[in-house]
């Protein structure tokens, strides 16, 4: 995403950067933000703009039929225009938003971040849409109870620690004639994993230039027990003489020998681009994680020793997603 | 943004179709039928969408839709410049935008044109009733766009009173803004609702029409005084002169009315005002007509805009009157004109004009009287007494046969004011005496709490006018002659018998009733007056008494003040509603123990979270550790279990760590 560099020299980027620059120090950013009159801006919207021309057309029959009623109607409208801004200012001021996490998230997929919103004094807030400008983002209201939580949801397309841009707190109420909104910068920085890419079965006991090889072909070979049959379970583990004597589908655990592990290794993957290498090391992760398989992994320079869990998956997803990108 | 946003939320539906209906309803009655069914037809179709039994109409239909109503347009309506057509116009966009009612957008097209079309019924009614009328539909409307906002906004009771406290507060600047906004006059000249038929007196008078006039109670003009009041015998409003005679018909007669070329002139008089000061002043609140004539005393002037006089002494109006019409008008004496300069042969002609026959024994009477007596004033004397002497005056009289004046004078003997007048002249002219009918109202009754006259339909009267050499023309009043109570009371004492028979109901005999139709018409005629006909003039007289003197500096005052008023109130409200102050009691204590430890060397970065904070200060100040994580627990618990018990542990933390203070 459109992360402030001032790379961009066109006239718009430029642009852009100026404004980046006198928001940040209006709204620096804080995971933690409260809306005020230093931070909110107002404008009409285009229902505004249209109430504006019937307000005009108003005048002119009232005029031109000296007609004191469409008149007092005319300035009726007139002052609900003037008085709209103060209520829709006032549904967003005070308002205070707090960023509780940045949730990863696969490249090419939609990263999410929890913000609780909450208000100061007890006036009841509605219609607050909060969003990331093209997408949709969620809408809330705040009427009995003073907290709420949301999740906005942005796309993320490249690997690595993404920081988010401006979320746009936004309210048009209450007759959508006028639209309040604060950019508001939370501090959000997304940790985007590669894109899982499969690139074939997982590489069990594959190993490439240690010279061990035959030992790791082997794989665990101490018999451990047996376990319930879970799809995705390798084939090879299979209790074929138990369910051939009529019980029900089993797979052989073994106990994994220090030098049978699974290890989720680059240089298996030699030949291919980076991102490709990281994407399918991704995919072998998520698989390995899926069927129960103990797995490591190695990177140019790091290594992960191998084990299952959530944490576990989350270090090697994040040295992939932190892997330097090449020629940067 | 995307597609799915800009969709209409599903209640809002019904609050546009409820906010559409409230601003057709009362126009309703004018539109062509066939629009009202398209509309209600437009309305089920996309109601059965809403229930998920049928799609939005494809492009054909759309099309067709369009080309049909288009069509409908054309053929009722034959005139396009005028406010029907333009109303039906916009009724039929609403019904054809109902059948793609889909987005936000769509929605709000089609409430900002209800405000219009709401607008335009007050084009043709501004009573009281339809004003509030208005006022509840800006309000449904208003609802409605609140609606838009889906969710707890588009239920009713919600919607209604976020609509209602928006508006009331939209009130007061109203107001203000009624007050001082600048009324410029008509930019240029609009269509005006011509549809309606014109009621009260016509441009032409036969035996039958006053009696018509008299069975309405409706008012036809509201006069205010400007110091003396005329007594009741004098209390003459001419309308309309009749100068020309068919035998059965008079009428204006060629070249009086100014489509014809004949004369008025607008603006300053021609002649100079006398210096004597006027007799009367009055301002006259008349209700529509559809006709230009105005009415007033003889011999007015009127500084009102777009007010001229014609030769024979009226008031008249450039254009019909269409909409309630108030004007001030200055009445002189007659003695004050200075020398009447002799009749014009043209108007001597006009004013002796009898058809080629007819009424033989009216002539033969007339010059027989005329050959008598050689004073013209004799000859009308001699004509009112022999009304005096046999004559009936009723509001039922025989019909007429062709030769009506000779039936009326000879045979009948019986008859309502045009009988009257019409014989009159008619003797008077075929005596040689140039003479002509003149129409308005006389009397009226006085609502002594409001002070000003109340003229009714049934108050419409005829009267004649004769040339008297020297002395110009003399209001002679055959009426007066047969049924003086008639001048004096006015119809409902002079006819009291027959006065308002035909009407269903009686209600005039209710005396009750009477006084409350009269309360009603006094609240009537202050709304006219302080709302309705509220023009630049009142407007500068009404600033010049709130002001003491209208300049920018003190008008601009006028706007600012009670605009800069309001706007502190807001902001006083914003920040009492918003402010810090109001806190929860636990995050203030909070907020008190971070800045004692600001004081003590530990700032609170923004955003950090209290535990991480509490583990911060433990680092720094290990001695601190024990007091500063009971009391981010108590915090805790207190702020989000709103646990109360916690509260007051952390209130009795912080006391005692301030006393602690001293040491640590």
């Amino acid at each position: 995403m459109a992360a402030p560099n001032s790379t961009d020299r066109s006239p718009a980027g430029r642009w852009r950067d100026i404004m980046e620059r006198w928001l940040s120090r209006r709204a620096p950013a804080a995971r933690s933000v409260g809306l005020d009159h230093g931070k909110l801006f107002i404008l009409p919207t285009r229902a505004g703009m249209a109430f504006l021309l019937v307000i005009a057309l108003l005048w002119l029959l009232a005029t031109n039929y000296e007609n004191n009623l469409v008149f007092a109607l005319t300035f009726l409208l007139v002052s609900l225009f003037a008085v709209l801004p103060v209520h829709t200012f006032a549904n967003l001021s005070g308002v205070q938003l707090q960023l509780l996490e940045a949730r990863p998230a696969f490249a090419g997929d939609y990263a999410e971040a929890r913000i609780e919103v909450g208000r100061e004094g007890q006036r009841s807030r509605e219609r607050i849409r909060i969003f990331w400008p093209p997408e949709e983002g969620a809408e809330l209201d705040l009427c009995e109870q003073s907290r709420a939580e949301v999740q906005v949801a942005l796309p993320v397309i490249k690997r690595g620690r993404q920081r988010a841009p401006r979320l746009r707190v936004e309210s048009r109420f209450p007759l959508g004639l006028f639209r309040c909104w604060s950019p508001v910068d939370l501090d959000i920085e997304f940790l985007v994993y590669p894109r899982p890419k499969s690139a074939g079965p997982l590489p069990v006991g594959a190993a490439v230039g240690e010279g061990e090889s035959e030992q790791k072909l082997r794989g665990g070979d101490d018999f451990a027990g047996l376990k319930p049959y879970r799809p995705g379970d390798s084939l090879r583990h299979l209790a074929w003489k138990q369910y051939a004597g009529g019980r029900d589908l089993y797979s052989k655990e073994y106990e994994s020998g220090a030098d049978a592990r699974l290890w989720l290794d680059w240089d298996l993957l030699a030949g291919r681009d980076v991102e490709t290498r990281l994407s399918n090391l991704c995919h072998w992760a998520l698989q390995a994680e899926r069927e129960q398989t103990p797995y490591g992994l190695r990177l140019p320079g790091s290594e992960i020793a191998p084990a299952l869990g959530n944490p576990h998956l989350q270090r090697v997803l994040g040295a992939l997603a932190l892997f330097p990108v090449q020629g940067a | 943004m995307s597609q799915s946003r800009e969709m209409l939320p599903r209640e809002s539906l019904l609050w546009i179709f409820a906010a559409q209906f409230a601003a057709l309803l009362p126009q309703f009655a004018l539109l062509p039928l066939w629009i009202v069914c398209a509309w209600a037809f437009a309305v089920y179709w996309r109601l059965e969408v809403y229930r998920g039994r049928r799609d939005l109409p494809g492009r054909t239909i759309k099309l067709l839709a369009v080309a049909l109503a288009v069509g409908g347009l054309a053929l009722s309506y034959r005139r396009w410049f005028a406010l029907e057509p333009m109303v039906a116009l916009l009724a039929v966009s609403f019904t054809l935008k109902n059948l793609e009612l889909v987005s936000r957008r769509d929605a709000f097209l089609s409430l900002l044109l209800a405000y219009f079309v709401a607008a335009t019924l007050f084009v043709f009614e501004q009573t009281i009733p339809h004003a509030f009328y208005g006022a509840v539909c800006v309000v449904l409307i208003t609802a409605a766009l609140a609606a838009q906002q889906g969710s707890s906004s588009a239920r009713p009771r919600r919607a209604l009173g976020l609509s209602l406290r928006l508006l009331a507060q939209a009130v007061p600047l109203m107001l203000l803004l009624f007050i001082v906004m600048p009324r410029l006059g008509p930019l240029w000249a609009v269509p005006q609702n011509t549809d309606g038929a014109s009621t009260g007196i016509s441009d032409s008078m036969s035996p039958g029409d006053f009696a018509q006039l008299s069975k309405s109670d409706k008012p036809a003009l509201r006069i205010a005084f400007d110091g003396p009041v005329p007594p009741p015998e004098q209390r003459y409003w001419r309308g309309l002169v009749y100068s020309d005679f068919d035998g059965r018909r008079w009428s204006q007669g060629f070249g009086v009315d100014p489509r014809e070329g004949g004369r008025v002139s607008w603006g300053p008089p021609q002649q100079p005002l006398p210096a004597v000061g006027p007799r009367y002043r009055y301002r006259v609140i008349q209700e529509p007509t559809h006709n230009r004539w105005l009415f007033a005393m003889a011999r007015p002037h009127s500084d009102t805009d777009g007010v001229g006089e014609t030769p024979d002494d009226r008031l008249l109006k450039k254009a019909p009157v269409y909409n309630r019409f108030a004007y001030e008008v200055r009445t002189w004496p007659r003695e004050t004109l200075g020398a009447v300069p002799d009749l014009s042969d043209f108007e001597r002609s006009r004013n002796l004009q009898l058809p080629g026959g007819g009424n033989p024994r009216t002539r033969a009477w007339a010059q027989e009287l005329r050959a008598k007596n050689p004073d013209t004033e004799e000859i009308s004397r001699r004509i009112l007494q022999f009304y005096n002497r046999r004559f009936v005056y009723t509001l039922k009289p025989p019909a007429l046969g062709a030769d009506s004046v000779d039936e009326f004078l000879f045979e009948s003997q019986q008859g309502f004011c045009e009988h009257f007048a019409g014989s009159y002249v008619f003797a008077m002219r075929a005596a040689g005496v140039p003479a002509r009918v003149v129409a308005g109202y006389q009397g009226g009754e006085w609502v002594a709490q409001e002070e000003y006259l109340l003229v009714r339909e049934y108050d419409a009267h005829a009267w004649a006018e004769i040339w008297i050499p020297g002395r110009g023309w003399r209001r002679v009043d055959p009426t007066a002659a047969v049924s003086p109570e008639r001048i004096r009371d006015g119809l409902r004492s002079a006819a009291a018998e027959e006065f308002m028979q035909d009407s269903l109901f009686p209600l005039h005999r209710i005396s009750v009733l009477n006084r409350l139709r009269l309360q009603w018409d006094m609240i009537n005629y202050r709304w006219y007056q302080s709302v309705v006909s509220f023009d630049s003039d009142r407007q500068r007289g009404l600033l010049q008494r709130i002001l003491g003197e209208v300049s920018p500096l003190r008008i601009a005052l006028f706007i600012a003040v009670p605009l800069g008023a309001a706007l502190l109130c807001v902001l006083s409200w914003l920040w009492w509603s918003g402010c810090s102050r109001r806190l929860p009691p636990a995050s203030r204590l909070y907020r008190k123990f971070c800045r004692r430890m600001a004081r003590a060397g530990i700032e609170r970065r923004p955003g950090e979270a209290p535990r991480d904070f509490a583990r911060r200060v433990r680092a720094e100040k290990p001695h601190l550790g024990p007091m500063v994580e009971r009391i981010t627990a108590a915090f805790e618990k207190a702020a989000y279990c709103e646990d109360q018990e916690a509260e007051k542990q952390l209130r009795r933390l912080l006391r005692q760590w301030r006393v602690a203070d001293g040491w640590w």
